[in-house]
């Protein structure tokens, strides 16, 4: 072999970084060189002994990938790309998560102020945690679409049994990395959010024979690392968040993948004789190489997701931030985040320790599901029962959620009701979007216009359209809908209903007062009253509600944003 | 193939000029979130001050208008913090009298954090023992440190060197014209009746001591002092001698009487010497 020096001697400088920059080339990608690859992107047919497969042999990022497949399972049906879209999508995470861990610490003292240093400190700090965030929603949503998917063209079925009960585990992890990651802002939605789930833990049933209190209070006190959510569960939640469940999602991807591979992905139903599994029997006139088109194929899919994602955190979606944490202040209306409202719909429809104990029976039931049903055919005429259930099923859970959503909530006094929609305890409004300089002192009604500006006219419009819903007449006021009520209940404790809801305001007036208290800061106060039917010189609703506004809150800046309520 | 590699490189061009379009608005945006992490502060302290603070230190903040839990009106015992001394100049003119190295800040936030010894102002962070997490107390601090203004801080206040001795303010061209009927009013605008009751109704008093009887009483409490010597050392440092029976037994020490006097009947001197008339012509 000759040295360095002999080549240049022998070629001259320019050739000799050629050719050693061709063989690291080749060395990199174990086996293809520069005119490789740039043949393979024109799309020429390979030479032979083909250098695309080495890669598959012998280099580890490749070995994990089949070197062809079946041309049929490479168009948008039947995978949808959405197994690969999960693999992105927690790839995705982890370096986003990754960026963002530098930036916090995992204690109560400082994890919320971390957040606002994340905002208003880091560079593209914000961009990070948007795409961290509405990454972990888009991730939820495809798996569960991919799952959805391999359940609908019968890819559960014999031999992949396996990789289904796999990904039912995968599933379970990804909405946990989900909810575990829901704690870590440390604000009020994450706290209480994660008490009110933790507290099921309560009500899960007990192995018999052990005492439930002694039980379930240790289960509790697991959870939340002491008794209450404190310094101890965060750690244990941001432990699990960053370590553990990526490990074992990790983990239980190469699984999930190897088996992938070894079965091949399955082929549309109609492809192959009923009975038959052919994926792996490829002719080679059907067979469509990783190099150079599934490559190609995932990258445009990467860079496509990328700008979507990165479009959407910037312009669609804000990643919410609420207030610190309260142990002492529970908010009005806690919310679930979306892909776990089932289960408080579920809340509603039974009891507790009921369902509780239902979820991981669902899981178990799920996982072994592939080695009971075993019909045979994969095809959608002979699954007809199958496909009903998943339909049925799926009606459900979309029912569940709808349910267990905020619109069908447990509503307190009307008053109050008015009062959040408006002023909400946390997030932004209508009203409170209302730009600081267009909301002047001043004393003003629901619905009254104010001239010159559209911003406080349209806040007050919202203010009569809450008050219109939160309210009827005794006396055939138009303004309101005629109460209802129940004559048989005495004058004193009777409650009054409208067309809305079941506890209203008869005849109120309403108003919003501003007062600036300080430079910079407005003390906004909403007031109702309503006088009593049963008697006059009484108040039934005589109630306040205090926000306050300072100049820089950037309220309105959230507006802009479509998952804000304004 | 060849599309879907046009359509990935222009996908991936588009992402990296929505970068730099984000990094270019980065430093506007860095600024405008910083301010609203401290309005938000600035707002929950709001709250916090209205739960808390305002019962001693006056629904504005200025020491003048006082609730109880009930809602009566009651003398504020705080001292004002929407106030020149407080918050204007820095070092302010409190931070001087206390021989405060640090920043105004850190005065205000550690008088609210571990409260000050020897007065009735509590402590306010669980670190000591109060009932506060440490960023509520950065919230009511960035609230009260919010009262800064140009207007407030335009005009630096008349300090008044009151005269050691009672016999000299009253020797005094301000202390020399008492008016009983004036004094009458100033009892109860400046908060002294809601505490002390009405000086007509023995019994009426709330917290301290009925005063209908202090021109006789005054002579007894202090060697050395007659009533006119003692109102007037009890109203500028309350603490300087604990009364031993309030309405709702021993009186507390220190005293539940605000040490703001001096200051606020400083501003308009002639006052004093309109209450004594009122408080010992009775
Ligand atoms: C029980 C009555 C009381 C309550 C309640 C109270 N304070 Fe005070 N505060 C006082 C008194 C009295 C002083 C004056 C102490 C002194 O004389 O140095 C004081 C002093 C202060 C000072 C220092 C003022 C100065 O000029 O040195 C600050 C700041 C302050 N309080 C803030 C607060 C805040 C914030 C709260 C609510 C969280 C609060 N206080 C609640 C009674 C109270
Ligand atoms: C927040 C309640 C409060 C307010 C307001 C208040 N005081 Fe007092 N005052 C007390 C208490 C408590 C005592 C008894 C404790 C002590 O000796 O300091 C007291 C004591 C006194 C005494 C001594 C009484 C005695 O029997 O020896 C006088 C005089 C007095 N106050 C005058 C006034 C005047 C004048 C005002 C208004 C400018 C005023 N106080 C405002 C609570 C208050
Ligand atoms: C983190 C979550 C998951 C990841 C990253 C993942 C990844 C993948 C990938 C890359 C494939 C290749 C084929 C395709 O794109 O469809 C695949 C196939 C498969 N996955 Fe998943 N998956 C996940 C969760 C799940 C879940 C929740 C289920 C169902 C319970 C599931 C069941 C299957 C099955 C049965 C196949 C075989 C499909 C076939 O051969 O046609 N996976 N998965």
């Amino acid at each position: 072999m000759a040295t360095i020096f002999e080549q240049i001697q022998e070629m001259g400088i320019k050739q000799t970084v050629i050719t050693k920059l061709d063989e690291t080339v080749e060395r990199l990608t174990v086996g293809m060189n520069i005119n490789d690859i740039r043949s393979a992107l024109r799309g020429d047919e390979p030479r032979r002994p083909n250098p695309r497969l080495r890669p598959h042999a012998d280099s580890f990022w490749f070995h994990i990938r089949p070197s062809f497949y079946h041309t049929e399972v490479t168009h948008i049906y039947p995978t949808f790309r959405l197994g690969w879209l999960s693999t992105f999508m927690f790839v995705w995470e982890t370096i986003t998560g990754i960026i963002l861990m530098v930036f916090y610490t995992p204690s109560p003292l400082v994890a919320y102020s971390n957040m606002w240093n994340i905002l208003g400190n880091v560079p593209l700090g914000q961009l990070m945690r948007n795409m961290h965030r509405l990454g972990a929603e888009v991730m939820v949503l495809v798996v569960a679409l991919h799952m959805l998917r391999t359940y609908i063209t019968g890819s559960y079925k014999k031999p992949r049994q396996f990789t289904w009960a796999t990904g039912v585990i995968l599933l379970l992890f990804t909405a946990l990395l989900s909810f575990s990651g829901y704690l870590l802002p440390w604000d009020q939605l994450s706290y209480w959010a994660l008490t009110v789930f933790l507290s099921g833990a309560e009500a899960a049933p007990t192995p018999p024979g052990i005492d439930p209190d002694v039980f379930n209070g240790n289960v509790l006190l697991i959870a939340q690392g002491g008794p209450a959510l404190g310094a101890g569960g965060l750690l244990r939640w941001y432990l699990l968040h960053v370590l553990l469940l990526p490990l074992l999602t990790g983990i239980f991807f190469f699984v999930h993948y190897y088996k992938v591979v070894l079965y091949g992905i399955s082929l549309p139903p109609g492809r192959e004789e009923i009975g038959e599994d052919t994926a792996k029997r490829v002719p080679r006139n059907e067979r469509t190489y990783f190099t150079p088109d599934i490559a190609t194929n995932e990258l445009m899919w990467s860079a496509l997701t990328t700008l979507f994602l990165v479009a959407g955190s910037l312009w669609l979606w804000d990643a919410p931030l609420e207030t610190h944490a309260d142990p002492v202040v529970t908010p009005l209306h806690v919310v679930a985040p979306w892909y776990l409202s089932w289960s408080q719909g579920w809340l509603k429809l039974a009891d507790k320790t009921l369902v509780i104990g239902f979820i991981p029976l669902l899981l178990v039931a799920f996982i072994v599901m592939p080695y009971f049903e075993v019909g045979k055919s994969r095809r959608y005429a002979d699954r007809r029962i199958a496909l009903t259930v998943a339909a049925l099923f799926f009606t459900f859970m979309l029912v569940s959620n709808w349910m267990g959503s905020p619109e069908f909530r447990v509503n307190s006094s009307p008053d109050r009701e008015v009062s959040i929609e408006l002023l909400p305890e946390e997030g932004t409004s209508a009203m409170l979007g209302v730009p600081y300089d267009l909301m002047p002192e001043g004393t003003y009604l629901p619905g009254q216009p104010i001239s010159g500006n559209p911003h406080l006219t349209y806040a007050l419009e919202e203010f009569q359209a809450a008050m219109y819903r939160h309210s009827c007449t005794l006396t055939g006021n138009s303004t309101w809908y005629e109460c209802v009520f129940d004559e048989s209940t005495p004058i004193e404790t009777r409650k009054y209903s409208n067309h809305f809801s079941d506890d209203v305001m008869p005849d109120p007036t309403a108003q919003l007062v501003v007062e600036e208290i300080q430079p910079g800061l407005k003390k906004l106060t909403l007031k109702y009253k309503a006088v009593s039917p049963a008697n006059p010189e009484e108040f039934l609703i005589d109630a306040e509600w205090v926000k306050y506004r300072h100049a820089d809150s950037n309220y309105e800046t959230e507006c802009r944003f479509a998952n804000k309520s304004c | 193939m060849q599309v879907k590699i046009v359509i990935g490189t222009v996908a991936f061009m588009l992402t990296m000029m929505i970068l730099g379009f984000a990094v270019l608005r980065e430093p506007a945006r860095l600024s405008q979130y910083t301010d609203a992490a401290k309005g938000r502060s600035i707002e929950a302290g709001a709250h916090i001050f209205e739960n808390n603070c305002a019962t001693c230190h006056g629904v504005d903040g200025d020491a003048t208008e006082c609730y109880n839990s009930a809602g009566e009106q009651v003398g504020c015992q705080g001292l004002p913090l929407n106030n020149y001394d407080l918050l204007c100049g820095d070092p302010t003119y409190r931070m001087g009298t206390l021989n405060w190295a640090g920043t105004k800040e850190d005065f205000v936030k550690t008088t609210i954090s571990a409260g000050r010894f020897g007065t009735v102002m509590p402590v306010w962070s669980e670190e000591f023992g109060g009932p506060m997490r440490p960023d509520q107390v950065q919230n009511v601090t960035d609230f009260v440190l919010n009262w800064e203004s140009e207007d407030l801080c335009a005009n630096e206040p008349v300090r008044y060197a009151w005269p050691e001795a009672a016999a000299d303010y009253l020797a005094s061209a301000d202390g020399s014209a008492g008016d009983a009927t004036n004094g009458a009013e100033l009892y109860v605008t400046y908060g002294c009746s809601g505490c002390h009751g009405d000086t007509a109704l023995e019994g009426s008093n709330a917290v301290g001591p009925w005063l209908g009887d202090i021109a006789d009483v005054g002579n007894t409490r202090v060697d050395g002092l007659d009533a006119a010597g003692y109102v007037y050392q009890s109203i500028l440092d309350p603490n300087a001698f604990i009364v031993p029976d309030c309405p709702t037994g021993p009186c507390a020490s220190p005293s539940a009487m605000p040490g703001t006097f001096a200051a606020r009947i400083g501003s308009n001197p002639t006052d004093m010497a309109d209450l004594l008339a009122f408080l010992l012509g009775n």
